[in-house]
């Protein structure tokens, strides 16, 4: 009897001495944590190895904390100088050739130069499969080292927006020729070192990173010497960090619930701030599926959105009302169109007009018998699209339109959109830098969203022509009119439901000053950041 | 005898009236449960609206109510499947023995040893969300438990005399399995899933929770206390009413469990 | 147990190919990116996702039987390694869920038979019996908004420090803590009303050495089956418990690689939880036949 009692003990002791031990390891980092210029944030996700040329595991504000692009995006969409001063693109629009920076210096005290360069494509090139999403990649055909600092890239055909897509996050950032596995960068990378303003200084993995200023950065150097990011999977659970003083920061699109944000927002004790329109929250509304493939019921449908009571009180004033697929400001699209109002009569003459007719005791409207369902999946673990579907299946009920909410994880979700099995679906166009092109393309594409949204328009091969000459096009005033032309045909069709340009928001301690926004969405701009 | 009852019939008296609560909903519910009315968003308790309203403006006593019904419902649809395949099943592998039950326990073993929650994750996952696969996914995880239970049940009665003498006279199997082992082992099981019932609420509540289980806009506890979650410290009521009541369902099924043992098997007290 | 374990292995293996969408194309899904099905094709190739079933199924058994369970798809680091680095976690979380388990059902257990009818006795069982029927990750966002952020005490989230610990082990534990009890308390009273305990009393031996000698060396076998069977349950159960409290345990993570659908961390997990699991049951078996050796003869044969 007495030695289980024992056996018992020494597991216990056992126990406690492995908790004891990580304490220790923890104690060193969070003494570090509370220093004057020192910043700790809250992510919802683990940063990853700091791959440059991958995805996920990886998180995008620290691929750009550590890597630089060629070329960075600037207001309005004008591409600046980064790691090249300067480049020219030949008159056919088949060959760029950059300038690079000089001395500019890796963290491992190495240079860069156009060998390196070279070899950073030639690494995304080699993944490929990858990265076919990606027109700069897939429209390469090689890449030139001209001298120490020249490199030259030759496309196989012109594509204008090449420039604009350097300016990503991923893949075409610039990794040191040390960190290189023999095979490439696709299965991994040896350290994660870049010419960025940050370092990479300590990781422990779903737990913390620590980024230290890069002392030998060739731009403006980070005002603070070290940023920590903190794991926190749950918004709530950040929330709570922020008021007890574990954190000082949280960032992004999503990071905070509207109304979390808001009781932030509204105590008084916090640094609040929403950026500028970042990219469009819309609804697809499928145009080869069920009673939507009717140009009458789209137009019904868009008439009987309330925008206004939905950005007031599901994202409680977070993000400005949009009327149009990509937010004035962005290229080429400043095109002047007819908006449609929300107009509950409007709507109910036009679902009349397709015929679908409300009958005595019935609650819903029917056509030849069948009931008027619109099927919309939406996102199980996405409280926020959750909010606005029910919203508006509540708000549809009443003009007789049956909405069937599906509820999904997200991989399923995307197989049933992938099939085209829906009429109204949630989603984003891309944002800064990618779009306008980059949304417009997928439309183009089989089993996108955007695809099953034009396919059962009248005028749907010529859209997709157009689309196909636009990004072709080295013709500036052309490009211009073809845009115009795409954009009208989408309006018309009504086939996307604008609702709403999203925005970063962050919420901060008050010692955090001089916070501010970058242009990309998945960009901390860290480097202005003070604390006092 | 007659103290031992009480407990009993008062425990049993408010599981009847929580299923007729269920039974009842619509009919009960002071609200349309569905409506959404922004305008009357996160309102505190009134006469209109006794636990006030949702996010959406919808009446949170009356999506509680409804509630009961999803929970409810599919606890007691889980309780009854379980019982009969864990019955079949644990009867077959333990009256018959040999292959069958080599196999069977087998099977029993591999089942267990996945945790259930990410088997129901699998499940869920494979078969897509909705009530009704939730429903399935509890019943593959939960019944293997039972089945082995009975199974072991069965294997001491059949050793016991009269059935080893019901066998010598030439009795038919189906006729000894009905007359000698089922009425023994039935009452222990219901008993035992009766008991088991609180732990599926809170199953189902889990999936739910994890936006696994029931679609929106049906009302389920573990969906109202993920969707109020982000209410915390503006509305901290919406997530406190939601959990009690499933604490409370909980609670009401295990004592009313253990208020039923007491009183068909008083030596167990 | 062999068979058993090859079965786990079967298990692990084509119950996450039932889940609809592959690997590569949730790859792309969870980054968000449009892709043609002959770049899937292409990668597939690569992984060699497209050969027949059952070869994938061969070659990923030989490995896994030298402790190679391949390399994550998302991450491109062995899933060994992976997982190692969380389940020192979460077992460090089990653990000590475990002890509160153990220690306070043990000592309500206890007290309410040698006690029996209290009224401490009863309203200890029915405070923790109250708090088991809360749902574990409620009553988790509870005791952090109250213990943590309005009263100051422990610490909001994170692991590493015992500090950390208590909430989350806390919270784990509360739903298995009056299962032991119940177990405790009947096992011991079925206990206590065998005949060599009535002689022990008959011959006036002490009533704390009939308990500590006899009726607890008695409820063992019953505790150990039952051990075996919690930790699995606690394992799964951590998962909701490390998304609230922040740990970065392996529950989150299969959580994760269940989003991305990652063959190698998924098949690998469940199949050393399996086996895991199936080797706790032939312990406990083993455990329950040295402390009573009669019992061998009833347990030779399950």
């Amino acid at each position: 009897m007495k030695n289980w009692f024992t056996l018992i003990l020494v597991l216990l002791v056992g126990v406690l001495a492995a908790c004891s031990n990580t304490e220790k390891e923890q104690g060193n980092s969070n003494s570090e944590t509370t220093g004057s210029d020192v910043l700790t944030m809250s992510w919802a996700k683990d940063i990853g190895s700091g791959n440059p040329h991958v995805y996920a595991e990886n998180e995008m504000f620290a691929q750009a904390m550590l890597y630089d692009p060629l070329v960075t995006y600037g207001k309005n969409g004008k591409i600046e100088p980064a790691l090249a001063t300067s480049w020219e693109t030949s008159e056919d629009g088949k060959t760029y050739t950059f300038k690079l920076r000089e001395n500019v210096l890796y963290s491992d005290g190495t240079t860069l130069t156009a060998e390196n360069v070279k070899r950073n494509f030639d690494a995304v090139l080699e993944n490929s499969a990858a990265h076919s999403w990606l027109e700069a990649v897939a429209i390469i055909d090689h890449v030139e080292a001209v001298d120490e600092l020249t490199v030259k890239v030759q496309l196989k055909e012109a594509y204008y927006p090449f420039l604009q897509e350097l300016t990503l996050i991923r893949p075409l950032r610039m990794l040191a020729d040390s960190a290189f596995l023999e095979d490439g960068t696709k299965n991994g990378i040896k350290a994660p070192v870049g010419t960025g303003p940050w370092v990479l200084t300590d990781y422990k993995k779903d737990s913390h990173a620590e980024f230290s200023r890069n002392e030998n950065y060739w731009g403006e150097k980070p005002k603070l010497k070290k940023v920590i990011v903190k794991v926190i999977p749950d918004s709530q659970a950040r929330t709570m960090a922020l008021q007890n003083g574990d954190i000082d920061l949280i960032f992004g699109s999503g990071q905070l619930a509207p109304i979390e944000y808001q009781t932030l927002a509204q105590s008084g004790q916090y640094e609040t701030k929403i950026s500028d329109p970042l990219s469009t929250r819309i609804l697809a509304i499928n145009s080869t599926y069920g009673a939507t493939k009717d140009k009458n019921v789209r137009l019904a449908l868009q008439h009987a959105l309330d925008r206004k009571t939905i950005i007031e009180h599901v994202l409680n004033d977070l993000e400005k009302e949009a009327q149009s697929l990509f937010a004035p400001g962005y290229p080429y699209s400043d095109i002047s169109l007819d908006p449609y109002q929300y107009d509950t009569d409007k709507s109910i003459e036009l679902l009349e007009k397709a015929g679908w007719k409300l009958e005595p005791g019935n609650e819903f409207r029917t056509k030849n018998g069948e009931t008027l369902t619109l099927v919309m999946p939406y996102n199980s673990n996405e409280q926020v699209d959750k909010a606005i579907a029910e919203y508006i299946q509540g708000a549809w009920r009443e003009l007789g339109i049956d909405v069937q909410l599906i509820g999904e994880e997200w991989q399923l979700m995307i197989a049933r959109a992938k099939k085209g099995e829906f009429n109204l679906i949630a989603n984003d166009t891309w944002g800064v830098p990618y779009d306008p092109h980059m949304y417009i393309r997928t439309m183009a594409g089989e089993q996108q969203i955007g695809y099953y949204a034009q396919k059962g328009i009248p005028t749907s091969d010529q859209l997709t022509d157009n689309i196909s000459k636009v990004i072709r096009s080295t013709n500036e005033e052309e490009r211009r009119k073809l845009y115009e032309n795409i954009l009208q045909t989408i309006h018309e069709e009504a086939i996307f439901m604008p609702i709403s340009y999203r925005t970063n928001y962050l919420a901060a301690n008050k010692r955090v000053q001089n916070l501010s926004f970058s242009m990309q969405q998945y960009e901390v701009p860290l480097n202005t950041y003070e604390v006092k | 005898m007659m103290k031992k009852s009480v407990p009993l019939i008062i425990s049993s008296m408010i599981v009847l009236l929580l299923v007729s609560t269920a039974v009842f909903a619509p009919w009960l519910a002071p609200n349309d449960p569905y409506a959404t009315n922004m305008a009357m968003k996160l309102q505190g308790m009134s006469a209109a609206y006794p636990f006030g309203t949702d996010h959406l403006g919808r009446c949170v006593l009356s999506r509680l109510i409804m509630g009961a019904r999803v929970s409810l419902f599919t606890a007691l649809g889980v309780l009854a499947v379980t019982l009969v395949l864990s019955m079949v099943v644990g009867v077959a592998a333990g009256y018959l023995g040999g292959i069958a039950d080599l196999v069977l326990m087998r099977a029993c073993d591999i089942l267990m040893a996945i945790p259930h929650f990410i088997f129901a994750l699998v499940i869920v996952g494979a078969l897509g969300g909705g009530v009704w696969n939730m429903f399935i996914a509890i019943i593959i995880v939960s019944w293997v438990g039972y089945a082995r239970i009975i199974r072991n049940m069965v294997r001491g009665l059949k050793e016991s005399t009269y059935v080893q003498y019901a066998k010598m006279t030439g009795v038919p199997t189906v006729k000894i399995v009905k007359r000698h082992i089922l009425p023994f082992v039935f009452p222990q099981i219901l008993l035992l899933l009766l008991i088991g019932t609180g732990s599926t609420v809170l199953l189902i509540s889990e999936l739910s929770f994890l936006g696994l289980g029931v679609t929106a806009p049906m009302p389920e506890w573990g969906m109202m206390i993920s969707e109020s979650k982000m209410y915390l410290s503006s509305n901290p009521m919406l997530m406190f009413v939601p959990g009690a009541m499933i604490s409370l369902t909980v609670l009401i099924f295990d004592w009313f469990g253990d208020t039923l043992r007491d009183a068909i098997d008083p030596k167990m007290k | 147990m062999l068979a058993a374990i090859w079965g786990v292995t079967l298990v692990s293996f084509f119950l996450i190919r039932l889940i609809p969408v592959d690997p590569v194309e949730a790859y792309f899904a969870i980054n968000n990116l449009p892709v043609t099905e002959e770049a899937i094709e292409e990668i597939r190739e690569e992984q060699g996702l497209n050969k027949p079933l059952l070869f994938q199924y061969g070659l990923w058994l030989m490995n896994a039987v030298q402790l190679d369970f391949g390399q994550s798809f998302l991450t491109k680091t062995p899933v060994a390694e992976e997982l190692l680095s969380r389940f020192s976690v979460t077992l460090g979380l089990a653990a000590a869920a475990f002890f509160i388990v153990i220690a306070i059902s043990g000592i309500i257990g206890i007290w309410s038979v040698v006690k029996q009818g209290g009224l401490v006795d009863r309203f200890t069982r029915a405070l923790v019996f109250a708090t088991a029927s809360m749902p574990s990750f409620w009553l988790g966002f509870v005791l952090v908004y109250v213990v943590s952020l309005k009263w100051g005490i422990l610490p909001l989230m994170g692991w590493g420090t015992i500090e950390q610990s208590v909430l989350p082990a806390f919270t784990l534990a509360l739903g298995y803590i009056p299962y032991y009890i119940r177990l405790i308390r009947t096992s011991m009273l079925e206990e206590i009303e065998k005949p060599h305990i009535a002689f022990a009393r008959a011959r006036g031996v002490k009533e704390s050495i009939i308990i500590r000698r006899h009726v607890l060396k008695g409820i063992l076998p019953a505790l150990f089956t039952s051990l075996a069977m919690t930790c699995g349950g606690l394992l799964g159960g951590a998962a909701i418990i490390e998304a609230v409290f922040a740990i970065p345990g392996v529950g989150r993570y299969l959580v994760e690689s269940m989003a991305a659908r990652d063959y190698a961390v998924l098949q690998g997990f469940i199949l050393i939880i399996g086996t895991l699991y199936v080797i706790f049951n032939f312990l406990a078996d083993l455990l329950c036949a040295i402390v009573d050796p009669r019992a061998r003869l009833k347990r030779g044969d399950i």
